[in-house]
C-alpha cells in the first residue's frame, strides 16, 4: 500500500552538513520531496512529503529519528492543552 | 455576507507563499505545506460592521461574526465568549503598574476555558462542511471543550489523549459522552498517529484539518478587549503561549479593528509568557533569533502551555517583535505565586497558564518592558479548578478549632490584639 507523508524535519546542529535526504533516498525505496526549508548555522528545518510502500515510509522515518532528526507531521503540533 | 452577497469570509490563505484556496476542510499549502488561514474581504466587512451594529448584538463571542470564518449564523456555541474585563487596581498596585485590566476566560462557558472560543468557531464551520463526526487530541482543555460543545450540538466526537494522563481530566471528557481514547506511546509517535487519523477518516479534527477556522476563534479574545475598553486598542497585552497562536490571533484581531474601521490605530504591544520548563518561543525571543528550537521534554506545572514544538512560535515571535514586545519565561515557583497573586490581589482563581501570565507581566513590568506609567490587559486563560494539584499545600493550612468562643478568641481572632495591632 502506497503512502504519502507530509513531514517536517528538524537538523539538529550536528547534522545540518550531512546529506540525510540523500542518504534517505539510497537506503529506502521512497520518494523525497522537498517543498521548502530554511537552514542557519543552528538548525535545518525541511517540509517533506515522503512517499512509498506503508512499511517502508514507516521504517525510513525510523531511520531518520534514529540519525537524530526530529519528525513531525506537518501540523506539528496536534495535541494542544 | 453583505447587501450585494459579497462572502465576508473569502479564502483560506497560506500564510507562507499567499495562494488562495477554497474554504474547505484544508489546512496546508499543497505548494509549500506552509499554514492556512482565513481571509476576509474587508471591504466588505467595512461597508457592513460598526460599533452601533456589534453593540446591538447579544453578547457573546459571535457580535463580531463578519471576522468570523463561517458562512452562515452560528450553530455550535451560541452563547460562548464576552467574558468580563476586570479592572485589577489591587492588582496594579501590587506589581507596580499604572493600570491592570484581567481579561478573564476562567469564566468562559460552557467549560471554563478560552477554548471554548475556538472551538465553537471549529464546530459551526464543521456543521456547515458537513461533518458528523469530530475529533481532537488534547491533554486538557480542548478535550473538554470538544466534548461538550459536540454534545450540545449532537455530534459524534472521538478525544485521543495520551494513554498516561490524571484521572480528573479524563473524567472532565468522559461525563460528555464522548469517546475517549488513550493512547501509548511517545508524543512524536502519538502527534503522528493523530495527523493520519485526520488524513485518512473524513473526520473533522479540530486542530488539524479545521485547524484554519479553528485558530480564527482566538481573535474573539482581542475584539472584545477592545470592545470593553471603550473602543480601543490597549497600549500591552500579555498573553500565554503553548503553540503561539493565541498570541498571533491577539495580534490579528487588533489589526481587523482596525482595518474595518472600527477601533483607531495606536501604538500597541504584544507580550509572550511561558513556563521556563517549556519555553521554546520565549528563548528564541531572548536570544533574538526566529528560529524555534524545540523542547524535547517538556517540564512544567504549566502543562497547557508544554508544547516542545510550536506551531506558531514563528508567527508569535514576528508579531512581538513587530509590535516592540517581549517575552518571559517562569519558574514553577514563580507560576503558584502568579496564581496566587491574581486570587489573593483581584479573586480570581486561574490554572496553571494564568499564574505563568501574572508572573511573566510581573517581570515585563519590572524590567521596564512593560513601562510602570502605561497599562496593561492580562488575558487568563483557564479555570483554577482544572490545576488545583499545581498549588495543593502551598496556599496556607485549615485551621481547626473546637466549637468554642474562647479557643476561637485564643487561637484565630482576639478583639483587644487585634485594635493594639491596627493601633501599630
Amino acid at each position: 500500500m502506497t503512502d504519502k507523508h507530509r513531514l517536517w524535519l528538524m537538523f539538529p546542529t550536528k547534522l545540518i552538513t550531512r546529506p540525510i535526504i540523500w542518504e534517505l533516498g539510497k537506503i529506502f525505496e521512497v520518494i523525497t520531496n522537498i517543498r521548502q526549508c530554511s537552514v542557519n548555522e543552528e538548525i535545518g528545518l525541511v517540509s517533506l512529503e515522503l512517499e512509498g510502500d506503508r512499511d517502508e515510509v514507516k521504517r525510513s522515518i525510523a531511520w531518520l529519528e534514529e540519525q537524530g532528526v526530529k519528525v513531525e507531521p506537518v501540523e506539528i503540533n496536534t495535541i494542544e492543552g | 455576507m453583505d447587501k450585494s452577497n459579497r462572502p465576508f469570509f473569502s479564502n483560506l490563505k497560506c500564510r507562507e507563499c499567499g495562494k488562495l484556496y477554497e474554504k474547505k476542510a484544508i489546512h496546508v499549502c499543497e505548494y509549500d505545506f506552509g499554514p492556512l488561514e482565513a481571509a476576509y474581504d474587508y471591504d466588505a466587512i467595512r461597508t457592513s460592521i460598526s460599533r452601533a451594529a456589534i453593540e446591538s448584538r447579544p453578547q457573546t463571542m459571535w457580535r463580531y461574526r463578519e471576522l468570523l470564518p463561517i458562512d452562515g449564523e452560528p450553530t455550535v456555541g451560541a452563547q460562548v465568549g464576552f467574558t468580563p474585563l476586570v479592572k485589577a487596581d489591587r492588582l496594579a498596585a501590587k506589581l507596580g503598574i499604572k493600570s491592570l485590566y484581567i481579561k478573564n476566560d476562567t469564566v468562559n462557558y460552557p467549560t471554563l476555558s478560552f477554548k471554548d472560543r475556538v472551538v465553537s468557531v471549529a464546530l459551526s464551520r464543521a456543521c456547515e462542511l458537513g461533518f458528523k463526526v469530530v475529533a481532537c487530541a488534547s491533554t486538557g482543555n480542548l478535550a473538554n471543550s470538544v466534548a461538550a460543545n459536540a454534545a450540545a450540538a449532537g455530534l459524534k466526537s472521538y478525544v485521543l489523549i495520551p494513554a498516561d494522563l490524571e484521572q480528573g481530566k479524563v473524567l472532565g471528557s468522559l461525563v460528555y459522552g464522548t469517546n475517549v481514547i488513550g493512547i501509548h506511546g511517545p508524543y512524536d509517535q502519538v502527534n503522528r498517529l493523530c495527523s493520519e487519523i485526520a488524513g485518512k477518516y473524513g473526520w473533522g479534527f479540530v486542530n488539524v484539518n479545521l485547524r484554519p477556522y479553528y485558530a480564527e476563534g482566538s481573535k474573539t479574545m482581542g475584539f472584545e478587549i477592545c470592545e470593553q475598553l471603550g473602543w480601543r486598542i490597549p497600549r500591552h497585552t500579555v498573553a500565554p503561549m503553548a503553540s503561539g497562536s493565541l498570541l498571533t490571533k491577539i495580534h490579528k484581531a487588533y489589526n481587523e479593528f482596525v482595518k474595518v474601521g472600527i477601533v483607531e490605530e495606536t501604538k500597541f504591544s504584544v507580550h509572550g509568557a511561558q513556563a521556563t520548563g517549556c519555553a521554546p518561543i520565549a528563548h528564541a525571543m531572548q536570544r533574538g533569533t526566529d528560529i524555534v528550537k524545540p523542547v524535547p521534554k517538556p517540564d512544567t506545572i504549566a502543562k497547557s502551555l508544554a508544547i516542545g514544538t510550536p506551531a506558531d512560535g514563528y508567527y508569535a515571535i514576528h508579531a512581538m517583535r513587530q509590535t516592540g514586545g517581549g517575552a518571559e519565561d517562569v519558574t514553577d515557583d514563580e507560576i503558584v505565586d502568579g496564581i496566587k497573586l491574581l486570587a489573593e490581589h483581584a479573586g480570581i482563581f486561574a490554572e496553571t497558564a494564568g499564574g505563568v501570565t501574572v508572573a511573566c507581566a510581573k517581570k515585563l513590568i519590572a524590567s521596564g518592558k512593560i513601562p510602570r506609567d502605561e497599562e496593561a490587559v492580562l488575558c487568563i486563560t483557564g479555570h483554577g479548578l482544572k490545576t488545583q494539584e499545581a498549588i495543593a499545600g502551598k496556599c496556607g493550612e485549615l485551621r481547626l478549632i473546637k466549637p468554642s468562643l474562647r479557643e476561637f478568641e485564643e487561637q484565630i481572632y482576639n478583639p483587644d490584639m487585634a485594635a493594639t495591632a491596627a493601633k501599630s
